[in-house]
């Protein structure tokens, strides 16, 4: 019998990602991940990624009254002298738990290159293939013992979905996203119905005695990474259920809402509950350059619904003060407005948010100037939004793998978390 | 009487602006315009001169997004909800709804016999005020508020028929209802589908909508204009489109579409008094004026506009058209330019264009 395609994709990847790390020479042995006791503190990271690059203006750094700042009034916010965009009522009332970083300037502003720098947090090296966000995440905060997915991501639109990074790079295949992009489940992760139990479980034990004898005087962080990716698969399996919105209560499924964006919010926040320590829900497609003021009471509106249940459900349910969600975009959109009435691509001086685990809630970071042109206080880029993120959620920004010989810390030398955001 | 041809039509004069000028009312006793602005200012300003003075009435705080002229004020309203009366002459402020709506104030307009002024918001309400008192008289709120999609529906405009009789809104999923203005009865729901378009798949939001519409001079066909079907819904990548339809049948009965050089969403459409013709403006990055003969039922020219066109007025004898778009104010005539030249050689005037 032949295997599912989606499960082959997996492990051929899976396979073809441990040659890559195999052959860059990762240290294993000294690129050990973070202490086990993080791992066990339960942290987790959820990245709503508004792919095509959401508008600042309507959204975390209103302009008003200036010719800048569109049609959308500023509205005031739970926290006293701070303003959001009035297409975020139901955000604005609850940011007691979110802070807001309004100091962006990350310089690339082609969607390709944004977003792999946003994955990243730093440039490509054309000799070393870095791990996405992701990666890093699912490598020092999975815990083994948990049979969920360490890294999940949702894209479902088709624009942009290239541009989504989900690659372990030198960590190797085990830390691969599980890239969801037509359904909201799995494909084929169902044992099939001809295959009992049993079987499966023979077939996987027999596998395993026939790679054991194979790696036998072997030394290879590829069979390393290939039997880790095969021995997770049953795992992944008994995970499926997380998947199936069939068994949440009616109430809940109505709070988040029927769109796509809301359910997948809602299956990230299974996967969440259940241990995954990193789920992306990308929500796309926010590239406004025609009509950005109707695209964004389209999209804004959507994610203000969607983000403020989902940060309520998480409080709710204890689950906020370990749970860092994050809005991040591959850029934000220009002050300028053309003459189609939209924004167009901008890098220098753009917005992002983090609410929950390991944050100051409530606090504002770095300002732009009155028309957004340009950033005027505490511009930061994203080495120090990916090193911020790394903090809160306990691991060192300054920790570092050994590819060979050469460290690598995971982010750029000389770069620090934003200390005032964090708790 | 005077007889503008289309031919004839022709560019005088474009003052550049900072901001976005979006709406527009002339005053036919002065010969001056009111225009609504992006910096929530309404001015004054004499189209006919170079380099114009821009005189600013000041109340609004966001989009002036409609304006008609009562005769005695200017009603102006905006993306902040709220509708002011403006006294022509002193320029001050007669009377501010704050909340007129309880969402962004659209558009609006006005009754032929200028008593009622209407105002079309995204509550989707569209609301009927009495021109002089400013009081309530009407609500007319039938169009969805969520689209099929979860989205926000967008109740973009609204036009009164020359008889007086009917009211048209349409809204961002394309549909276009007509009112019984006298007792608020929806008489009919017609929809022009191609005017909305929704990415299911590779961007998953929507772009569109009936932005234009207006009555023909008998008042027994009704305009709407928008913008195709669009491949890519991040910009405003299709011709503008414009629907005609028989009020009482509601049949269609007939499509203009500019062609590919004239690409973005219909502003706004005028019907020639005759009824032998209309001309519909808007743009996209660049704008456009097309003429459209409604006899042979063809589009007969297409110009290129100096911007974007938000909305135009023309002058009552037709002779002369006031834009407002995208960083200008533009002027444009319909006289053979022998007499234009002619009438600047008497007053010394230059014409540039």
């Amino acid at each position: 019998m032949s295997m599912n395609p989606d499960r082959r994709r997996f492990l051929g990847g899976a396979a073809a990602a441990g040659v890559a790390a195999s052959s860059m020479n990762l240290d294993i042995l000294k690129a050990e991940s973070l202490s086990n006791e993080l791992k066990k503190s339960g942290k987790r990271v959820l990245l709503l990624w508004l792919a095509g690059g959401a508008s600042q203006l309507e959204t975390w750094d209103p302009k008003p009254g200036r010719l800048t700042g569109g049609p959308y009034q500023a509205i005031q916010t739970s926290l006293p002298g701070v303003q959001i965009s009035e297409l975020m009522p139901k955000m604005a009332t609850r940011l007691h738990n979110t802070a807001i970083i309004r100091s962006l300037n990350t310089q690339i502003g082609d969607h390709g290159g944004g977003a792999r720098l946003m994955h990243l947090g730093r440039r490509d090296e054309p000799n070393l293939k870095y791990p996405d966000m992701g990666s890093v995440l699912a490598r020092e905060l999975g815990r083994p013992d948990l049979q969920v997915p360490d890294y999940v991501s949702f894209y479902t639109a088709t624009e942009g979905r290239g541009n989504a990074v989900g690659q372990p790079g030198f960590l190797g295949a085990r830390y691969a996203p599980m890239f969801l992009t037509t359904d909201n489940k799995p494909a084929n992760l169902s044992r099939l119905e001809d295959i009992t139990d049993l079987d499966h479980k023979e077939r996987a034990d027999l596998r395993q005695l026939l790679s054991n004898r194979f790696a036998k005087g072997r030394v290879s962080e590829s069979l390393g990474s290939h039997n880790v990716a095969y021995g997770r698969v049953r795992g992944l399996m008994s995970s499926e259920k997380l998947f199936d919105l069939s068994d949440e209560p009616q109430q809940v499924k109505d709070r988040y809402g029927k769109s796509l964006f809301a359910q997948q919010a809602l299956v990230a926040r299974r996967l969440i509950e259940a241990g995954t320590p990193f789920v992306k829900v990308a929500r796309a497609w926010w590239d406004s350059h025609g009509q950005n003021f109707e695209t964004h009471l389209e999209l804004v509106t959507e994610l203000d619904h969607v983000m403020s249940t989902l940060l309520d459900d998480l409080e709710e349910r204890g689950l906020l003060e370990d749970t860092l969600v994050v809005t991040l975009a591959e850029f934000g959109r220009t002050p300028t407005i053309n003459a189609s009435l939209g924004r167009d691509h901008f890098a220098r001086a753009w917005s992002a948010s983090l609410t929950g685990c390991g944050i100051k809630g409530g606090t504002v970071y770095g300002a732009t100037d009155e028309d957004g042109q340009h950033v005027k206080d505490n511009e930061i880029g994203a080495a120090e939004m990916f090193a911020t993120i790394y903090k809160a959620v306990g691991i060192d920004p300054h920790h570092e793998y050994f590819v060979g010989s050469r460290p690598i810390p995971l982010v750029d030398p000389g770069t620090h978390a934003v200390e005032e955001v964090l708790a | 009487m005077f007889q503008a041809e289309p031919n004839n039509f022709r560019e005088l004069r474009t003052t550049s602006r900072p901001d976005i000028i979006l709406r527009m009312s002339h005053n036919e006793d002065t010969g001056e315009v009111f225009v609504g602005s992006s910096d929530a200012k309404v001015y004054q300003v004499n189209p006919g001169v170079e380099n114009p003075e821009f005189i600013p009435l000041e109340g609004h705080t966001s989009y002036v997004m409609g304006l008609v002229d009562t005769g005695k004020y200017v009603v102006s309203g905006s993306y902040d909800k709220s509708l002011i009366w403006w006294n022509k002459e002193t320029k001050e402020r007669v009377r501010q709804i704050e909340l007129a709506h309880d969402r962004w104030i659209r558009n609006l307009a006005i009754t032929p016999d200028k008593k009622y002024v209407l105002s079309v918001a995204d509550d989707m309400a569209c609301k009927i005020w009495d021109a002089e008192s400013g009081e309530l008289v009407r609500i007319l709120d039938s169009h969805i508020k969520i689209t099929e999609q979860g989205f926000p529906n967008m109740l973009y405009a609204v036009a009164v028929s020359p008889d007086g009789k009917l009211v048209a809104t349409v809204d961002r999923i394309a549909k276009i209802k007509i009112w019984d203005f006298n007792t608020g009865e929806e008489l009919n729901e017609l929809e022009a589908p191609k005017c909305y378009t929704w990415d299911p798949k590779a961007r998953i939001h929507a772009i569109g909508g009936i932005r234009s519409v207006t009555f023909s001079p008998d008042s027994s066909q009704v305009a709407v204009g928008g913008i195709g079907q669009i491949g890519n819904v991040d910009h405003l990548g299709a011709a503008g489109r414009v629907e005609l339809f028989d009020v009482s049948s509601g049949e269609k009965i007939h499509m203009f579409e500019g062609d590919d050089k004239h690409k973005g969403l219909v502003e706004q459409i005028i019907f020639h008094p005759s009824g032998k013709w209309m001309m519909a403006v808007g743009g996209d990055h660049n704008g456009w004026i097309q003429f459209m003969d409604l006899e042979k039922k063809e589009v007969i020219k297409q110009v290129k506009a100096p911007m974007h066109i938000h909305q135009m007025v023309l002058a009552d004898d037709f002779k002369m058209a006031f834009g407002a778009g995208h960083n200008r104010l533009a002027v444009w005539t319909f006289e053979p330019e022998a007499a234009v030249e002619e009438k600047a050689e008497v007053s010394g005037e230059e014409t540039t264009g």
